[in-house]
């Protein structure tokens, strides 16, 4: 069955049709590629349309209400009717605001959170780019994410905005670190960065999960902090600063803005499941099954985490980063380099 | 443990979220109100009430407006009795008042309306009027 | 070579998190608060200036808005004021009825203290939980009175009317369910490490700045003072009931959020007993139709949820008062914000107005 359904196969079908059509190899990749980039953004905007009702019924379940359930069946068109009321709205800019700085910000947001998923192992060799350096392009292309908070913030010309976006500099970058090292962890055990190398080894040994557990705790709770959910949506502290960088966006592009948010939410799952959970293998069930429910249970997690804790000060939000995570980082990678050589020397 | 704390309060989010959910889907499900509930409009037996006016010298934020007159029977009839409920309190003091318990809540609470006018009620109109229909 | 400045930021009357409409003018360098000064009078109604058109009996739907999440206590505060002006005295089973209503108020009153403050502090799920529960005490006065929030059942001389046959039983049963929900708030908030660390050694006021500044009720015992009027100057039948002062040690806001925690299981006890020594009779004492207080002045006071709420009544004989003052304790109890708040970060200015418990319709009246 693996074999029938995978995307493997499908991508094999596609080229062959291509190949049909087109005059040489060059445009059949061209077409290939083109045909994934859509495929991703279809990804990403399927997974925003789904997330955004899957957190207001999962947060609803444990606030004992039921979420929405009015606009379709069960609720299932919420999206949908957001999206159109945002698509609806005026589009107001403050006066005084630095104009470029602010209009670039969502977009310039939306960009790393999609690049990402240009490296994710959908199935066995289904990685639009298996780059050899997969896990650092990752981490240097989230990264990234940090700039436009902090232009928003500044180009709106609002008090409010301009703590949040203060705010977010200093969580994101400092939290980039412990998670950086956490990652590097998995490196030193996989010994190569590229994607479908990290996946072929758990699919022969056991999940990293089981072996670096240390790593995955550090993993979950950086990557909280570097989509500002809760506990550290202290960017975005709806009852201090209203909606903190984001403030004075309206329709279209505070939707853009909510887009990434959920798109960077898919990202750091699908960076969990790819290094912790072990990617697309598994068992009787297609790989890209697989993939997208390790995805699936990563976001229950962050959804739980995010609705159950109170949000951290921002004192408390950088020792916590510097004085006890990072440490413990360190520290993990210590004793796994510690691990590998004992491993080696006993083999 | 550091964190137990946190731990134990995840445990009762799970627990709620696949335990039973507490909200009534109103409108579908409505909520029964209690017996005493005061709400809705003042709806007045024209038959029971001698027109004493204790009513409206009871309300604190004169939201009943009554006018009565003197038959050739010496009895007094209403020839007008508007109540503002934008006015009202919902105190119960008039009711509290009425000695032949001639007024009582309608207890209609969806009763929002588009213009103010709207909130001022003929309650004598409406008496009559529900008599007639009989 | 660029300078350092202050700025002043706007916690406006519209935010999400000031508990009504509060203005507090912020000015802040960086993230700490150098100076928070709050301007109040968004809710100003006039009460008092009305209350001098109101008959006495008329009044007691005003003072249910002043107040309006313990709005019980506000009732029988002013009651209480015109019987002692009046020397009525109130039959023992409508003194009863009168203490679980009060006590019941507290209850409510603090569910929706914890639940405002979990969600000014971002766990949105407590805030529904104390909600919830919450909903059970509102239905229990919604029996009782036919209303949830402004009650109008405490009146001059005893209750508006006597509790009908279901109330007794479901009393019983919300205290049953109590000591489950109390846990239940422990294991989600009050044992949570964030919650700790945002609110531990945070504002800390120690018991002669709270005396100085005049605060009552929560505040001040959480600063460590001892000092509840239901012990020290017993309104009613308090004096029959055995219940303990909860007391702060340190005067955090920590301090301030268990204190209220541990009323709320004194309050469970003093409802107990009220239920176990109800006495049957009547509810309201033989007062005039007109009720016409001798001349004179009158201050009685007592301990609402939020601090010491006193009324202040001068008469002149006729049946409306020359004049009535409301002693509000939120009112009083804002004036710490400044004080408290200098040197914190603004995410502690709001942990703080959220301790303070302020309520705008009492503070503006």
């Amino acid at each position: 069955m693996n074999d029938i359904v995978s995307l493997n196969m499908a991508m094999e079908w596609l080229r062959g049709l291509l190949a049909g059509w087109l005059p040489g190899a060059f445009w059949v990749d061209l077409a290939m590629a083109l045909v994934g980039v859509a495929a991703i953004f279809g990804v990403i905007s399927g997974a925003a349309v789904v997330f955004v009702y899957v957190e207001r019924k999962i947060c609803g379940y444990m606030q004992v209400r039921i979420g929405p359930n009015r606009v379709g069946p069960f609720g299932l068109l919420q999206t949908t009717a957001d999206m159109i009321k945002l698509m609806s709205k005026e589009d107001i800019i403050p006066c005084g605001a630095d104009k470029w700085a602010w209009i670039l910000a969502p977009i310039l947001l939306f960009i790393p959170a999609a690049g990402v998923y240009a490296v994710f192992p959908f199935d066995n060799q289904a990685i639009f780019a298996d780059v050899n350096i997969g896990v650092f392009y990752v981490v240097a292309l989230s990264s990234q994410a940090t700039l436009p908070f902090f232009m928003a913030g500044w180009a709106s010309n609002s008090k409010y905005a301009l703590i949040g976006g203060m705010r977010t500099a200093a969580q994101m970058i400092s939290y980039e670190v412990p998670m950086v090292f956490a990652i590097l962890a998995i490196v030193m055990m996989a010994g190569s960065m590229r994607i479908s190398d990290i996946v072929a080894v758990q699919q022969q040994g056991v999940w990293f999960i089981c072996l670096q557990p240390l790593a995955f705790v550090l993993y979950v709770i950086t990557a909280t902090a570097e989509i500002n959910r809760a506990p550290f949506n202290l960017v975005e502290a709806e009852s201090e600063l209203v909606a903190g960088p984001f403030t004075e966006y309206t329709g279209m592009r505070w939707a853009l803005f909510y887009l990434s948010e959920y798109a960077n939410l898919l990202a750091v799952s699908a960076i969990a499941a790819t290094l912790f959970l072990g990617g697309w293998a598994g068992p009787w069930l297609p790989g890209w099954a697989w993939f997208f429910l390790k995805i699936g249970f990563m976001v229950y997690l962050f959804l739980w985490i995010s609705w159950t804790f109170p949000r951290f000060r921002i004192d408390h939000m950088m020792a916590f980063g510097w004085k006890v995570l990072l440490p413990l980082a360190l520290g993990n990678i210590m004793l796994t380099g510690i691990g590998i050589y004992i491993f080696k020397t006993l083999n | 443990m550091l964190g137990k704390g946190l731990l134990k309060g995840m445990k009762v989010t799970l627990k709620h979220c696949f335990g039973k959910n507490v909200t009534v889907q109103y409108p579908e499900e409505k909520l029964p109100m209690s017996p005493r509930f005061r709400g809705g409009d003042i709806v007045l037996d024209n038959d029971k009430c001698i027109a004493c006016g204790l009513c409206a010298m009871a309300c604190p934020n004169k939201a009943i407006e009554l006018q009565s007159m003197m038959d050739e029977a010496k009895k007094r009839h209403l020839t007008k009795y508007i109540y503002h409920s934008g006015r009202c309190l919902y105190c119960n003091l008039c009711m509290e008042a009425c000695p032949t318990k001639a007024i009582t809540w309608d207890k209609n609470y969806e009763n929002s309306c588009y213009f103010h006018e709207q909130l001022d009620v003929d309650c004598l109109k409406n008496s009559q009027g529900g008599a007639k229909d009989e | 070579m660029p300078k350092a400045q202050t700025y002043i930021l706007n916690m406006g009357p519209q935010h999400p998190s000031t508990h009504g409409v509060l203005q507090v003018v912020l000015e802040l360098d960086g993230e700490k608060i150098i100076k928070a000064v709050p301007q109040m009078g968004y809710l100003h109604r006039g009460i008092e200036k009305l209350a001098e058109s109101r008959t006495y009996p008329q009044f007691i739907p005003y003072t249910d808005r002043l107040d309006y999440v313990s709005a019980m206590g506000n009732n029988l505060g002013y009651c209480q004021t015109v019987e002692k002006l009046m020397q009525i005295e109130v039959p023992e089973r409508a003194q009863y009825l009168r203490v679980i209503m009060a006590e019941l108020n507290r209850i409510a009153s603090h569910l929706l203290f914890m639940s405002s403050l979990a969600i000014d502090l971002g766990a949105t799920t407590a805030m529904i939980y104390g909600f919830r529960d919450r909903e059970d005490i509102l239905d229990l006065f919604d029996m009782v009175s036919g209303a949830r929030l402004t009650y109008n059942y405490i009146r001059i001389g005893g209750v508006m009317a006597d509790v009908p046959v279901e109330f007794v039983p479901a009393v019983q049963r919300f205290l049953d369910k109590f000591p489950a929900m109390m846990a239940e708030y422990e294991n989600i908030l009050m044992g949570n490490e964030i919650l700790q660390a945002r609110l531990k050694n945070i504002a800390v006021l120690s018991g002669e700045q709270a005396l100085a500044f005049g605060l009552t009720g929560p505040l001040l015992r959480a600063s460590g003072v001892d000092y509840d009027i239901r012990k020290i100057e017993p309104y009613g039948i308090y004096d029959r009931f055995d219940f303990s002062v909860p007391l702060g040690k340190t005067g955090d806001n920590f301090d301030r959020y268990v204190v209220r925690m541990q009323e709320m299981t004194e309050s469970v006890k003093i409802i107990q007993q009220a239920i176990d020594q109800l006495p049957t009779g009547e509810v309201m004492a033989k007062v005039p139709k007109l009720i016409k207080p001798p001349a004179g002045d009158v201050y009685h006071r007592i301990e609402n949820s939020r601090g010491e709420l006193g009324y202040y009544i001068v008469s002149d004989g006729t049946p409306k008062p020359y004049r009535v003052h409301v002693r509000r304790p939120s009112f009083i109890n804002l004036q710490m914000l400044d004080k408290v708040c200098r040197g914190l970060m603004i995410a502690d200015a709001v942990a703080v107005l959220a301790v303070l418990d302020p309520l705008m319709g009492e503070v503006d009246c």
